[in-house]
C-alpha cells in the first residue's frame, strides 16, 4: 500500500507527488486499530454499540467511555484515539449549544457532523500562524459515528480524520469493522424494528470481537424521538445480551 | 473708581493668563460630542392569523418637520434568493433610526442566507426571531435605535407568527403590535380590536356576571381594513406619519406585497 | 512659530520644553513606526463648509447643483470651491458640510476611478453605477458614524442607474439614506424643496419632466437660496446626466436676480422706520 513512502510522510500537510496527504491516509490507518463501533438506523431510531476493550480483570468497566452525548438528540461512537476524540466532541457539544442559543432549535444531525469535520483539517504548521491558530499538531487519530434526531427523522453520519463525511444505514468502523461491514449489509433492511437493531448490532461484534461479547464489554446507546440520546443501563444491556444468547 | 480699583486690589493676577476654560454647571468642562443618533419617524404594525400574517407601514421618512421623502420602505423581506428576496417568506420591520434599521436589515438578512447555506434549509421564523434578539442584544452598549417587529409563518402549527423587540433584543411573540411614531395612537385602536380589551358579552356589559369577549384569530379582509383605518387616523394626529401605506401579507405562499396611499399633509 | 495645530495655544516649546508625548494616548495609525505625536482626533463639529446641494431627476436623467462657496463660520472664506464631483460617465456627488471630509471622501472616489480605470474603463467595461457608488459612499458614512468619527457631510449621488434609468439618492454623516425624485440638503431643504416638489410630486412625474424644464427649476432654486441662506454666494456649479454622459459647468452666474423687494425690508440693523 505505502510504495510511494518517502520524505513526503515528514511535512503533514504537503502533498506527495501522486497528490497524496501520508498522514492523513496514516490517520486513516490509525482507526483499524481501534475497537469496532457499529451503528444501524431504523425507521424508530438509530442504534449505537461499540466494544470495550477490557483489558484487565482490575479495570472498572464503566469508566471505558466510549458513546458519548453530544445534545438530547445527538450521541456518537468512537473508534481510534480516544482522547483525540474529546477534543472533537467538545467542539460539537459547544456548537450544538450555541446553536440553541442562537436559533431556539435543536442543531441538525447533518451540520452539527460538519462541524466536527470543520475541526479534522485544522492540523500542521497553520500557514501564518496570526488569525486561525491550528490546534493539533497532526490529524486526528479517531474515527466517530454520529447517530442523532432531527426534523427530518434518525440518521446516521460516519466522519473520518480526512474530514469527509457521509450517511449511512449501517455502518461499522475500528478493527472489526471490515467482517463487520459484510455483515451489515447482508442482514441489514429497512423494516428492522430497534429492538432488532439492537440485536444485529450485539450478534454482529459478537462476531467481530476477539473476546467473549458480555454485558460488560459492550455498551449499546441508541437515539429516538421519545427519548433523544440514551445509554443503556446494565440492566438493559444485560436483557439485551440474554436475548441474542436466547436465539443462539 | 470703585470699581477700577476692585480689579486692581484683587490678588489674583489681572491678566489673561487666569481665564479659565468655560465651564458649565456641574463643574466638568463643556464638550459637545457628536451624537450618532437620529428619528426618522414613521410607524409600523403587525397582525397575525390563522393563516397569515400582516406587516405594515407607512413610507414617510422625516428629519424633525422635514419630509426626506414620501417613499422608504420600512418592511424588508429576509432571505430568499438574491437581492430581490425571491421566495422569502420572513418580513422585518423597523421603524427608529433608518440607518441601524438598515443595517440591521442587512445583517439579519446575511445570517439568514449563510443558515440556508450552512444547514441545507430554509431558517424557521422561531429560529430567526431568536437570532434577531442576539443581533440587538449584542449590540447593548451602542444600540440599533430601532423598534423591530418580524413576521412569518409559525413551521410547527401553520398559523401566522409575530414577534416584536425592543432596541436591545427584548422580544416576545405576540398576535399584534404597533411600533414606532404613532404606536402609542395604534397600539390601543389594536388593544380593543383584535384582542377585544374592553369588550364583554352583550347579555352583560357590567356587573359581576360581565366577561370579557375572548379574541378569535381575525380574517384577512378584516385585518387589511383594521390596518387601513389604524394608519389612516394616525395620519391625521401624527405629522411623522403618512404619503403611503405599505402593506406585505405572509402566507404558505410567500409574500404578498400592497401598497395604499395615505395623505401627503 | 510653530504652525502644527495641535501646537496652537500650548506652551512654547523654546521656553517650556518639549511636551512628553507617551501621555497621550496612541495614536491609531496602524503602520505608523514613529513613537505616538500627536493624540487621535476626531471631528466634532465641521470647520470649513458648504452649504446646500439641489438636485432633481427628469425624464432621461438627474440635474444636480451646489454653489462654489466654502464658509469658515459666517465668513465667506473660498469663493471658488467646487463642490460637485463627476465621478465616472454614470454618476456625479454633490457634497455639502464639511469640505476637508469632502477633500477625503474626494480622494477614495479618485482611487475608485482608478482601480476602473485600470480594468479598461472604455465602453466595453461595466462601470460603477451611480446606486453602486451611493451605496458604497453611504457604508463609508456609517462605518464613520459607528466609529464616533464622522465625516460630517451631507451629500446627494445623482446620475444612471444599473438599467440606464435617472438615480438620486441621499447620504449623510450619521448613514441616513433615501431617494426621491426631488433632493435638497441644508437649508435647501427647506427652501428649495416645496419648489421643486411642486414641480415633481412624484416619480411619475419626473419620468415626464424635460431637461430644460428641470434645469431651470434647479436654476430657480439656487436664486430663491442665495436670497435667503447667507452662507450661499452668487456663482454655481451645475451638472446634468444622463445617458450622454455628466455635462457640468462650473461657473455659472445667478441671472435675472431682482433685488426691488430689498429696500423694502424694515426693522433689521440701523434702519427702523
Amino acid at each position: 500500500m505505502f510504495i510511494a513512502r518517502s520524505e513526503y510522510d515528514r511535512g503533514i500537510n504537503t502533498f506527495s507527488p501522486e497528490g497524496r496527504l501520508f498522514q492523513v491516509e496514516y490517520s486513516l490507518e490509525a482507526i483499524k486499530l481501534g475497537s469496532t463501533a457499529i451503528g444501524i438506523t431504523t425507521s424508530a431510531g438509530t442504534v449505537l454499540g461499540v466494544e470495550k476493550r477490557i483489558t484487565s480483570t482490575l479495570l472498572e468497566t464503566s469508566s471505558v467511555e466510549k458513546v458519548v452525548e453530544i445534545d438530547r438528540h445527538i450521541g456518537c461512537a468512537m473508534s481510534g484515539l480516544q482522547a483525540d476524540a474529546r477534543s472533537m466532541i467538545e467542539h460539537a457539544r459547544v456548537t450544538s449549544q450555541s446553536h440553541a442559543f442562537n436559533y431556539s432549535e435543536p442543531i441538525k444531525v447533518k451540520s452539527c457532523t460538519q462541524a466536527i469535520c470543520d475541526l479534522a483539517l485544522r492540523f500542521g504548521e497553520s500557514a501564518d500562524g496570526d488569525e486561525e491558530e491550528s490546534i493539533m499538531s497532526r490529524p486526528f487519530g479517531v474515527a466517530l459515528l454520529i447517530a442523532g434526531y432531527d426534523e427530518d427523522g434518525p440518521s446516521l453520519y460516519h466522519a473520518e480524520p480526512s474530514g469527509t463525511f457521509y450517511r449511512y444505514d449501517a455502518k461499522a468502523i475500528g478493527s472489526g469493522s471490515e467482517g463487520a461491514q459484510a455483515e451489515l449489509q447482508s442482514s441489514y433492511h429497512k423494516s428492522l424494528t430497534l429492538p432488532e437493531a439492537e440485536e444485529l448490532v450485539l450478534k454482529t461484534l459478537k462476531q467481530v470481537m476477539e473476546e467473549k461479547l458480555d454485558a460488560k464489554n459492550v455498551q449499546l446507546a441508541s437515539v429516538t424521538k421519545e427519548k433523544g440520546f440514551r445509554i443503556y443501563s446494565d440492566e438493559e444491556m444485560g436483557a439485551c445480551v440474554q436475548r441474542i444468547e436466547g436465539e443462539s | 473708581m470703585a470699581a477700577l480699583s476692585h480689579h486692581h486690589l484683587s490678588s489674583t493676577a489681572p491678566f489673561a493668563f487666569q481665564q479659565a476654560p468655560p465651564q458649565n454647571h456641574s463643574g466638568e468642562p463643556t464638550q459637545h460630542a457628536f451624537y450618532p443618533y437620529t428619528d426618522n419617524g414613521g410607524s409600523t404594525l403587525g397582525i397575525s392569523g390563522k393563516t397569515f400574517t400582516v406587516i405594515a407601514g407607512d413610507t414617510r421618512s422625516t428629519s424633525g418637520y422635514n419630509i426626506n421623502t414620501r417613499y422608504a420602505p420600512k418592511l424588508y423581506p429576509i432571505g430568499g434568493q438574491g437581492p430581490t428576496h425571491k421566495g422569502s417568506k420572513i418580513v422585518l420591520s423597523v421603524v427608529g433610526f433608518a440607518a441601524d434599521g438598515r443595517a440591521l436589515q442587512e445583517r439579519l438578512d446575511t445570517v439568514v442566507k449563510m443558515y440556508r447555506y450552512q444547514h441545507g434549509c430554509e431558517i424557521s421564523v422561531k429560529a430567526c426571531a431568536q437570532r434577531l434578539s442576539h443581533i440587538l442584544y449584542n449590540k447593548r452598549f451602542f444600540p440599533y435605535y430601532v423598534q423591530a417587529i418580524l413576521g412569518g409563518i409559525d413551521e410547527e402549527t401553520g398559523e401566522g407568527a409575530l414577534y416584536s423587540y425592543d432596541p436591545v433584543g427584548s422580544y416576545e411573540r405576540e398576535y399584534c403590535r404597533a411600533a414606532g411614531a404613532a404606536a402609542s395612537l395604534i397600539m390601543p385602536f389594536l388593544d380593543n380590536q383584535v384582542n377585544l380589551k374592553n369588550q364583554y358579552e352583550p347579555a352583560a356589559v357590567s356587573g359581576f356576571d360581565k366577561k370579557q369577549l375572548v379574541p378569535q384569530p381575525l380574517e384577512r379582509p378584516q385585518v387589511e381594513e383594521l390596518v387601513r383605518d389604524a394608519f389612516t387616523s394616525a395620519v391625521e394626529r401624527h405629522i411623522e406619519v403618512g404619503d403611503g401605506l405599505q402593506m406585505m401579507f405572509i402566507t404558505k405562499e410567500g409574500i404578498e406585497e400592497v401598497y395604499f396611499p395615505l395623505k401627503k399633509d | 512659530m510653530n504652525h502644527d495645530p495641535v501646537a496652537w495655544g500650548r506652551p512654547r516649546d523654546d521656553i517650556y520644553g518639549s511636551y512628553n508625548p507617551s501621555y497621550l494616548p496612541p495614536t491609531r495609525q496602524p503602520y505608523s513606526s514613529h513613537p505616538p505625536s500627536h493624540p487621535t482626533t476626531h471631528t466634532q463639529s465641521p470647520v470649513v463648509t458648504g452649504t446646500s446641494v439641489l438636485a432633481l431627476k427628469f425624464s432621461t436623467g438627474v440635474v444636480i447643483a451646489a454653489d462654489n462657496l466654502a464658509s469658515y463660520g459666517s465668513l465667506a472664506r473660498f469663493t471658488d470651491v467646487k463642490r460637485l464631483r463627476p465621478f465616472n460617465r454614470n454618476a456625479i456627488v454633490g457634497f455639502g458640510g464639511d469640505v476637508s471630509d469632502m477633500q477625503y471622501i474626494d480622494r477614495l472616489l479618485l482611487s475608485l476611478v482608478v482601480q476602473e480605470n485600470y480594468a479598461g474603463g472604455g465602453e466595453s467595461v461595466t462601470l460603477m453605477n451611480a446606486r453602486n457608488l451611493h451605496t458604497y459612499l453611504s457604508k463609508v458614512l456609517y462605518k464613520r458614524r459607528t466609529d464616533f468619527n464622522p465625516l460630517w457631510n451631507a451629500l446627494l449621488v445623482g446620475g444612471l442607474d444599473e438599467h440606464q434609468k435617472p438615480f438620486l439618492a441621499y447620504a449623510d454623516l450619521l448613514g441616513t439614506t433615501y431617494s426621491a425624485p426631488s433632493l435638497a440638503t441644508g437649508f435647501g431643504a427647506h427652501l428649495a424643496q416645496p419648489i421643486m416638489r411642486k414641480v415633481v410630486p412624484d416619480e411619475a412625474a419626473a419620468a415626464k419632466l424635460s431637461k430644460e424644464e428641470a434645469v431651470k427649476t434647479i436654476r430657480e432654486c439656487m436664486k430663491v437660496l442665495f436670497y435667503r441662506d447667507a452662507r450661499s454666494m452668487n456663482e454655481y456649479s451645475l451638472a446634468v446626466v444622463d445617458v450622454r454622459g455628466v455635462e457640468l459647468k462650473e461657473d455659472n452666474k445667478l441671472e435675472a436676480e431682482s433685488w426691488a423687494f430689498a429696500d423694502q425690508i424694515k426693522g433689521y440693523g440701523t434702519q427702523t422706520v
